[in-house]
């Protein structure tokens, strides 16, 4: 009996998970030896500035000077991980893991490395143990929903919880009345710095996914015409575009044009996703393009965002006065980190010889795109784009998979939060729209962020479980 | 060997390995797709075998009669909407009510989140219920009864 259950669990083991993490634990571990010989070297040619010693292979220091202590912390984990999925969901997704393992190592290691740079020595081990948590809190998930219905029947519940949370989150920078502060988004609890609009976001794809599926046949029959547009009976949509004011609106308040711009394009992607009807989207887009012009007249610091796109960088040397104090001081950030880009060409600097930390202001979190171009280069950023690629392909092919309208609804959406956050945060770094402050999953440092994915990580694999057992019943 | 073309040495096998590993995903991907299409080829081949029927015993409020036989493939979905395996057009009924799959020779019952609910022999079937050949099964207010 023993025997035959330990045969089972080794026929059923998620071999092709472990074997594709395989290269990623080797990434991590030689990245971490090189950031050990970049600081060592750092502090040889620093010290010894007045005799400099000839620098060679033979001075490197010993193995027992390099301890990738963080890596192993995270190695171990991701491995603890494959252990439980194996043992108690082995039909799970088995390609999420080690992309999103090595994408949030990378980000461990950036800010391993970042965090001297930018004055803070422990910001390295914190995001280490955010990780670890968010990976302990996605298990948690995987394990804890044990039905889906919960989820879709709660819909106005999960709504509701996440408006509270914003709301208490305004009352607070009301109270502080410094909206100008880049943390005026954050609850503190004692030593946690909270960013609550990362969970609403999950909270809003719950709600879309369990409204649009419940309501799916009317949206598509679309009865309100308004010249060639047909849209749907609003009355139907007005739950929908209640929730959507509501959280815009809140963000308008707080100054996140990033996060409002996130919340409406997973409102459309839903809405075409529940629908399959173009002209909805079309029709969302031009209000948004609207709403857009109205906001960018009336509002000061909607224009000053825009006003970056308009640098004729190239052309540095022939700028005027004004356009110079511009980039200076309000255009400093995205300015900066073009340069950090450009220096990175296309091998990069090496990892933990760029200067990305000293000289980009935030480069640990908004800008981390322009510290990862500097020092692993054109070749680096392409084969990161690629890996947010395929999170988001297989996202969507555990949607198509998943058996019913809310499960797909809901697997696509939350695939969507991925795919519009991180183009909307890799397009402010390259000053190909405002930059705003909302992070790059998994690579940013920050708590929230990696928590709220790894939950959304935990919600896909158990979607891609659930389909998997009903296919198993067929069979 | 200085140390500059050792850490050159090193960038280059990160990025080496960085697009190994997107090889490596992208062939794992490729075989599961290769995988799941014979798979859907054969089961296009055929269609759902059928399992068992839903027969009529009380049609309620609606215009359906009894004695009508629905046939029943593995997995079932009963509800308003058009998606639905099985389509009954009553206002009782909600755009999705039921969910019936078959399993290790036995069939289960879940509500889909519906209205007027789902009942296994007068039971409630909030979570997934089992069923036999001959049990009674209320959709809404229609009553049928599970044959093979």
């Amino acid at each position: 009996m023993q025997a035959n259950m330990n045969s089972g669990i080794l026929r059923r083991y998620r071999w092709k998970e472990l074997g594709l993490l395989i290269i990623p634990f080797l990434i991590l571990m030689l990245e971490m030896v090189q950031l050990a010989i970049a600081q060592f070297f750092q502090t040889q040619t620093t010290t010894n500035s007045q005799h400099p010693i000839p620098i060679s292979t033979a001075i490197l220091p010993s193995i027992r000077d390099l301890v990738p202590v963080p890596v192993f912390g995270l190695i171990v984990a991701l491995i603890l991980v494959n252990l439980l999925l194996s043992i108690f969901f082995p039909k799970a997704d088995q390609l999420l893991l080690p992309l999103v393992g090595l994408m949030s190592g990378i980000g461990v290691l950036m800010a391993l490395r970042l965090g001297p740079d930018v004055g803070d020595s422990l910001l390295g081990t914190r995001q280490l143990v955010w990780v670890i948590l968010g990976l302990i809190l996605c298990m948690a998930t995987v394990f804890g929903l044990r039905n889906m219905n919960w989820l879709k029947r709660y819909k106005y519940t999960w709504a509701l919880l996440g408006i509270f949370l914003v709301a208490l989150t305004i009352i607070n920078a009301l109270r502080v009345k410094n909206l100008n502060s880049p943390t005026h988004d954050q609850l503190n609890f004692g030593p946690l710095n909270l960013q609550p609009s990362e969970l609403l976001k999950i909270f809003i794809v719950i709600f879309f996914a369990a409204y649009l599926s419940e309501n799916r046949d009317v949206l598509t029959e679309g009865n309100l015409r308004i010249g060639p547009l047909r849209l749907p009976p609003l009355r139907t949509l007005g739950p929908i575009l209640l929730m959507l004011a509501i959280s815009l609106l809140l963000f308008l308040v707080i100054r996140e044009l990033g996060l409002a711009l996130l919340i409406y394009g997973i409102f459309l992607s839903m809405i075409y996703l529940g629908s399959g009807k173009l002209s909805y989207v079309i029709g969302g887009l031009l209000l948004f393009i609207a709403l857009g012009f109205i906001g960018f007249k009336l509002f000061g610091y909607v224009q000053a965002r825009f006003a970056v796109l308009s640098l004729d960088v190239v052309n540095w040397q022939n700028w005027s006065q004004p356009t110079q104090d511009f980039a200076r001081n309000g255009a400093l950030q995205v300015v900066q980190g073009l340069i950090a880009l450009a220096n990175g060409g296309v091998l990069g600097a090496g990892f933990g010889l760029g200067h990305t930390g000293t000289f980009v202001p935030v480069a640990q979190s908004d800008m981390v795109f322009t510290a990862l171009g500097e020092e692993f280069g054109l070749a680096g950023l392409f084969a990161i784009i690629g890996i947010y690629l395929l999170i988001i392909y297989r996202g969507f092919r555990i949607a198509i998979e998943a058996s019913d309208e809310f499960n797909q609804l809901l697997a696509a959406g939350l695939t969507s939060i991925f795919a519009i956050q991180t183009f909307i945060i890799i397009a402010g770094n390259m000053k190909f729209l405002p930059l705003t402050g909302i992070p790059l999953p998994f690579l940013s440092y920050g708590g929230s962020s990696i928590i709220a994915n790894f939950i959304i990580i935990g919600i896909l694999l158990r979607i891609s479980y659930n389909t998997a057992m009903e296919r198993e019943g067929l069979a | 060997m200085t140390l500059d073309v050792f850490l050159f040495i090193l960038r280059l096998l990160f990025i080496v390995l960085l697009y190994l590993f997107l090889m490596q995903v992208v062939i794992a991907i490729t075989r599961d797709l290769r995988k799941t299409a014979t798979a859907s080829d054969n089961s296009t081949n055929q269609a759902p075998p059928v399992v068992g029927h839903l027969i009529v015993v009380d049609s309620g409020p609606s215009t359906i009669l009894p004695g009508t036989r629905f046939d029943l493939s593995p997995q079932t979905t009963i509800g308003r909407g058009p998606t639905n395996s099985i389509q009954l057009v009553d206002n009782f009924i909600s755009s999705e009510h039921t969910r019936l799959w078959f399993r290790n020779g036995l069939w289960y019952v879940q509500d889909a989140g519906s209205t007027n609910g789902t009942y296994v022999n007068s039971q409630p079937a909030r979570e997934a219920l089992a069923a036999r050949f001959g049990d009674i099964i209320q959709v809404g207010f229609i009553r049928f009864k599970l044959a093979q």
